[in-house]
């Protein structure tokens, strides 16, 4: 076994995070600031954290920074690379996602305050907090880039996670808002323990918690003979509480209550950020046990009980998502089961494997993040007595008042639904392209059904906002106060229509990220030794 | 080798490797001309943003000007510095490699003399049409000025995407940007419902070709795996392509791509959209219905010549739909009134004689035609928009008379004579004359068989009835006594006449774009060699033996076409001045009376009703269209959403229903739920090894 990994290599790769915890730090104080422009330049101040970090990234991953000269990883991780992508992708949706943050808490207070009805009180306010918790959980997704062991990975989960509950509950000053944050963290807390428990077993199977020693451990196992049922066992555990973070079948009972009580930037930030790191947490999970194995028909993949719980995990997910779709009219809700489906396109990805699967995945990542945002940011720049909208019948005939947010919207829907030649579209066709080239045709054809009738419900969202006649209730549908959220909307669209034209840069971008390095050798030799016997 | 038969196929056909094997990609310094893609699109976004603000003032249009202008300006720079065949890299754009699936497809150019041609004239003419319709559209500005000129940059751009591409998937992107293009601009009058549906026609009709040419695309890729020209005409000129596995899918592509050719170019059977398509404005059929968009069929087929000859029908196809067309709507135009229409049959006619001349595999004639169409066509298409605009939208040539003798309207009178008689081919003094008798005389001198002869003789009958209809228009309208009504622009909603009438003539910028047109008109019966080398040293270029001329004038048609088609042309327009100047009475008493004789009277009644093509249409295709569309409309009805969505709909209803106590917002329940289903999944993969292999043999059948 390889020596461990000197904590220099180690924190040289956290830069970005050691950026936006300075960030955490200057926020929170800002926050409490006396003065109003000092309070107000909170949003702007994250950005500025958000832009310095994108703008470190490029200069970390240098080659021999992330490989020694064997060709190993310095900081003896499983994917050395998969931060360099990762981490910039998060920090361009995390602007768009503080954008659209701007003026969610506090509002009443400030106003208040501003016509000097109230005192300010700094026990009161609650935007400084707001978004120091929303840079912790991005954070939370950079470290389990950099996550080499189970613990690291468990806490880094777990960082992501924790700062949201806060953030649904402060989000907005309701009941429902409270509630949610409540189930979301009890249930969340529920996941948490199950994944813990599985990554006990997983040690308890291996006898280590280093995951690059783990994937050796496991390969040998599978090379004399098969995996240990326990290692079994605690996989399927950890991948079905980990799914909490992706919400995917079973684990997303909660996604319809919780994305409907809290704001709409909070949800679209609940959409991307924990899925994203559920994703990778998956992805680096799944990679310990390794594609090596053989299925039924010869072909290369995981060990079958793991592809087959997670071929399960995929469909019910996808097809539950697009179902419960249907049946929604608020388009919150209908969001919520919409971001269900995605996951279930994500795990073909997974399911295909490196290097086309993970790639496929990491792409979808970005696509998803940036179209599901365009729609959130719709829902929240405009307002009706007072509060972000929430109903389909807000949306009827938004052409007419509102022509900017119909378009976004619409360009959103049909990004989600996969319409050529939006990002979209490319996105589903890097994913199934992977599931083919896997031998995952069955799969495959299920996610195209799947994606058929999501096409239902998503051109709702096209033909309400630009085809149908206003309502009553949309008439009284007016502009909110700030205009980030429409800014961000607006660059999110663009970015839509835009992006498309550098597909092959963002794929070959995110080409090989996730890839063990010494993940060919290996199977090679097993393969060699499957030979053998 | 396997490739015999078709190497021996090519062998046969008098094509020879024309293209330069390996065109080398340019590494820097030119990289610079991707702006002349890029400017339009620039101009776009800023008209765009025009509108937005709700500019009221000419703005878009010097932008649209001005980029256009830098574009033309950037072309002529990239010619000068031209030497061979060469490819721009502009953006990296799809790039897919994945075991045996390549396809490759970037934004570049592919910069050889053909593409050059095309684009110095489509760049050039767009601008100075840009600056003509500056002026036109005046009387929008502030309402949809913006929204015009937004269309034009999205125009230009598409079209020099679709010239300059270096891979068929880019020319395709084009292909559909120009059709979206023309369709915005035909229905640029969005609140004429004649102009909306002239808009949908020519979409749908141009969806069709587009059809074909995406099948073309697709078997050219599914045969030779590669969309890009280089590497396609590479394997192409060396015969090495799967023959055995292709078989028909190789035979049909160029039947495929000569469909999308047809659609675009407005060719039998789908001819029926250009007409129509002079509802948009008149810069607008000038630019794009005249001189630069519908000749991109011509194009395509210059550029795929030597993917054309993969069936050795495939060309005397094209050359014989090319010279029925320039018949039939010559006939047509005969019988018209709307000076916009007549012009519009004739370029279909123009069109028909180049796919003659590319057929024939003279393409370099058939590219020069292209060449000096696009100058007069443009002009007349310009003189009949500054009548339009200057007599509130009149457009029947029996309204207007003696525009020579009104004050104002000399340089619109004079420049429309001459490019009457470039249309008609009067000898000498016009361009026309030259190119469209390179394209007869090739007629005559090619191969016999596939009745090539039939076709020079249909070629010069319709020379003559093409000088009878364009001196028609040019003797009714701009010749004899002064006389004019207004069109219906003058009358207001309830259809009568806003006061007192007075024409306004042209102003400068109209006349400027006239003169300079013109001039340019002139100045390409110079460019006959020029223009035949641009396409002599493209893949484009058809080397064919130089028949062994018998000694004497009438063995050579190059010799005796000139003499034969200049008669012809002056005959036309000498029975044109008869009818429409001398005695304008006769041509009305030649008329009643062949309506009066039972029989003869079939003649001129399906003349102006267009030979009933579009009723023919109607009857045979929309009209069981129609009925099918009710039948699927019923089905829809009834059994698709009743039984079918409805049912389904049910489904996850009653199982949301079943599912309800579970989904109650309840925490301890979804604890409950979530810890049941996640037990659930582990007892189906753990406890049921069964289902496992059952589940496992049905993924890994699929495999």
């Amino acid at each position: 076994m390889a020596e461990p990994a000197s904590m220099i290599d180690k924190l040289w790769f956290l830069i970005p995070e050691i950026v936006l915890f300075g960030g955490v730090v200057v926020v929170s104080v800002m926050g409490l600031a006396r003065r109003r422009i000092v309070r107000d330049a909170v949003p702007l101040v994250v950005c500025v954290f958000l832009v310095a970090a994108m703008a470190v990234i490029p200069f970390l991953y240098g080659h021999d920074r992330v490989f020694d000269e064997l060709g190993r990883s310095r900081a003896g991780l499983l994917m050395p690379l998969l931060g360099r992508y990762v981490k910039l992708v998060v920090c361009a949706v995390g602007i768009l996602l503080a954008m659209m943050s701007v003026w969610l808490t506090d509002r009443k207070l400030e106003a208040a305050v501003a016509s000097g009805r109230a005192r300010f009180d700094p026990i009161r306010v609650s935007r400084g907090e707001y978004f120091a918790f929303f840079l912790l959980s991005l954070i939370g997704v950079m470290l389990v880039c950099n996550a080499n062991d189970l613990i690291w990975l468990f806490l880094a989960l777990e960082l992501t996670s924790l700062p949201t509950y806060i953030m649904v509950a402060i989000s907005r000053p309701s009941a429902k808002a409270l509630e949610a944050a409540v189930k979301y963290f009890f249930l969340g807390a529920l996941s948490a323990g199950m994944f813990l428990y599985g990554f006990a077993l997983l040690y308890g199977a291996s006898g280590t918690i280093v995951l690059t020693e783990m994937r050796d451990v496991f390969a040998e196992q599978a090379a004399a003979g098969g995996l240990n049922s326990i290692a079994l066992i605690g996989m399927l555990i950890s991948l079905l509480g980990v799914s909490f973070k992706i919400v995917a079948v079973p684990m997303h009972f909660y996604a319809a209550d919780v994305y409907e009580g809290a704001a709409a930037p909070v949800t679209a930030f609940l959409a991307f950020v924990p899925k994203t790191a559920g994703i990778l947490a998956i992805m680096l999970l799944v990679s310990t046990v390794g594609y090596g194995g053989r299925t039924a028909a010869g072909i290369e993949g995981l060990p079958q009980p793991i592809m087959v719980a997670l071929w399960m995990i995929c469909v019910l997910t996808m097809t539950l998502g697009n179902v419960g779709a249907l049946l929604q009219r608020s388009a919150k809700r209908l969001l919520a089961y919409s971001s269900i489906a995605h996951s279930g396109y994500l795990l073909i990805g997974i399911i295909a494997g490196p290097a086309l699967g993970f790639d496929a995945v990491l792409f979808y990542l970005l696509a998803y993040g940036v179209m599901n945002t365009a729609a959130f940011a719709v829902l929240a720049g405009l307002q009706r007595r007072g509060e972000e909208i929430e109903s389909l019948d807000d949306l009827a005939g938004l052409r007419a008042r509102h022509p900017a947010m119909a378009v976004v919207m619409a360009l959103a829907a049909l990004s989600l639904v996969g319409f050529p030649p939006l990002l979209g579209f490319w996105g589903k066709l890097s994913v199934f392209i992977a599931g083919v080239e896997a031998g995952r045709i069955a799969l495959v054809v299920i996610a195209l059904i799947n994606s058929a009738i999501s096409a239902y419900y998503y051109l709702w969202l096209v033909g309400l906002p630009i085809l149908a006649m206003p309502n009553a209730q949309s008439q009284t549908v007016v502009k909110s106060k700030v205009v980030w959220p429409r800014v961000a909307a607006v660059l999110a669209a663009v970015a839509v229509v835009v992006l498309p034209f550098f597909a092959q840069r963002l794929l070959s971008g995110s080409q090989g990220v996730g890839t063990p390095p010494a993940q060919q050798p290996l199977a090679d030799s097993q393969r060699a030794r499957a030979d053998s016997q | 080798m396997a490739a015999a038969p078709i190497s021996g196929l090519l062998a046969a056909s008098p094509l020879v490797a024309a293209g330069p094997a390996g065109v080398p990609i340019a590494q820097d310094g030119l990289g610079f001309y991707g702006l002349i893609l890029w400017l339009p699109a620039i101009s776009m976004v800023l008209c765009g943003v025009c509108a937005a603000l709700r500019v009221k003032s000419k703005l878009p249009a010097w932008i649209t000007v001005g980029c256009l202008g830098a574009s033309f300006g950037l072309t002529v720079g990239l010619y000068r510095a031209y030497e061979s065949p060469v490819i721009i890299p502009l953006l990296q754009w799809l790039n897919i490699q994945s075991g045996q699936l390549t396809l490759v497809a970037d934004f570049r150019f592919y910069v050889d003399s053909l593409t050059l041609l095309w684009m110095l004239f489509v760049t050039g003419i767009g601008t100075l049409i840009a600056l003509y319709a500056s002026e036109y559209m005046e009387t929008d500005v502030g309402k949809g000025y913006s929204r015009f000129f937004a269309g034009i940059s999205v125009f230009l751009f598409a079209m020099i995407a679709l010239v300059a591409a270096d891979n068929l998937l880019m020319l395709y992107l084009g292909w559909e940007g120009v059709g979206f293009a023309s369709y915005w601009l035909i229905g640029y009058y969005y609140r004429k419902p004649s102009a909306v549906a002239a808009a949908k026609k020519a979409f749908i009709v141009n969806r069709i070709g587009d059809l074909g040419l995406l099948l073309g695309i697709y078997l050219i890729w599914h045969n030779f795996g590669t969309v890009q020209y280089a590497a396609l005409f590479e394997q192409i000129n060396a015969g090495g392509y799967p023959d055995e596995t292709g078989g028909w899918s190789i035979k049909a592509i160029p039947y495929l791509l000569m469909l999308g050719a047809f659609g675009k170019s407005a060719q039998i059977p789908l001819y029926v959209w250009l007409p129509d398509a002079m509802e948009g404005p008149t810069p607008v059929s000038a630019l794009i219905h005249a001189a630069t968009m519908v000749t991109a069929g011509v194009y395509l087929l210059c550029r795929m010549l030597p993917v054309m000859g993969l069936h050795d029908l495939a060309l005397p196809t094209v050359a014989w739909i090319g010279g029925l067309t320039a018949l039939l709507s010559a006939t047509i135009a005969l019988a018209q009134y709307d000076i916009k229409r007549i012009f519009a049959y004739s370029t279909i006619s123009q069109l028909g004689y180049m796919f003659m001349g590319v057929g024939m595999l003279a393409s370099a004639a058939g590219a020069y035609h292209v060449f000096t169409h696009a100058f007069f066509k443009a002009v007349l298409f310009l003189t009949a928009g500054a009548v339009m605009h200057g007599f509130a939208g009149q457009v029947d040539l029996r309204k207007i008379s003696g525009l020579l003798k009104m004050p104002g309207w000399r340089i619109t009178g004079l420049t429309m004579l001459y490019a009457c008689a470039c249309l008609a081919g009067v000898p000498l003094l016009t361009s026309g004359f030259f190119s469209k008798d390179a394209i007869m005389a090739e007629a005559f001198v090619a191969e016999a068989g596939h009745g090539y002869r039939w076709l020079g003789i249909i070629g010069i009958v319709t020379a003559f009835l093409t000088a009878y209809y364009a001196f028609r228009v040019w003797f009714r309208v701009c010749a004899g006594e002064p006389h004019f009504e207004p069109g219906e622009e003058h009358h207001d909603a309830s259809g009568r006449p806003r006061g007192e009438f007075h024409p306004h003539p042209p102003r400068l910028a109209v006349n400027l774009v006239l003169v300079l047109i013109t001039v340019g008109a002139v100045w390409s019966i110079f460019l006959k060699r020029w223009a035949a080398d641009m396409v002599a040293d493209s893949t484009a270029g058809a080397v064919r033996e130089a028949p062994a001329h018998a000694a004497g004038f009438w063995a050579d048609p190059h010799l005796w076409m000139p003499w034969v088609a200049g008669t012809v042309g002056l005959v036309g327009i000498a029975v044109a001045w008869y009818f429409h100047l001398a005695d304008r009475k006769a041509a009305e008493r030649l008329k009643n009376a062949l309506l009066a004789n039972p029989v003869a009277r079939l003649l001129p009644l399906a003349l102006q009703n267009k030979w009933y093509v579009d009723e023919v249409y109607h009857a045979t295709i929309r009209f069981p269209l129609w009925i099918l569309g009710h039948i699927l409309n019923l089905f829809d009805r009834y059994v698709v959403d009743l039984s079918l969505v409805d049912g389904i709909a049910k489904i996850p209803r009653a199982l949301g229903r079943g599912f309800q106590p579970l989904h109650n917002g309840i925490l301890h329940s979804y604890a409950i739920s979530m810890a049941g289903g996640a037990t659930l999944v582990a007892v189906l993969v753990f406890l049921l090894p069964q289902l496992v292999e059952f589940l496992g043999g049905l993924l890994g059948g699929q495999g």
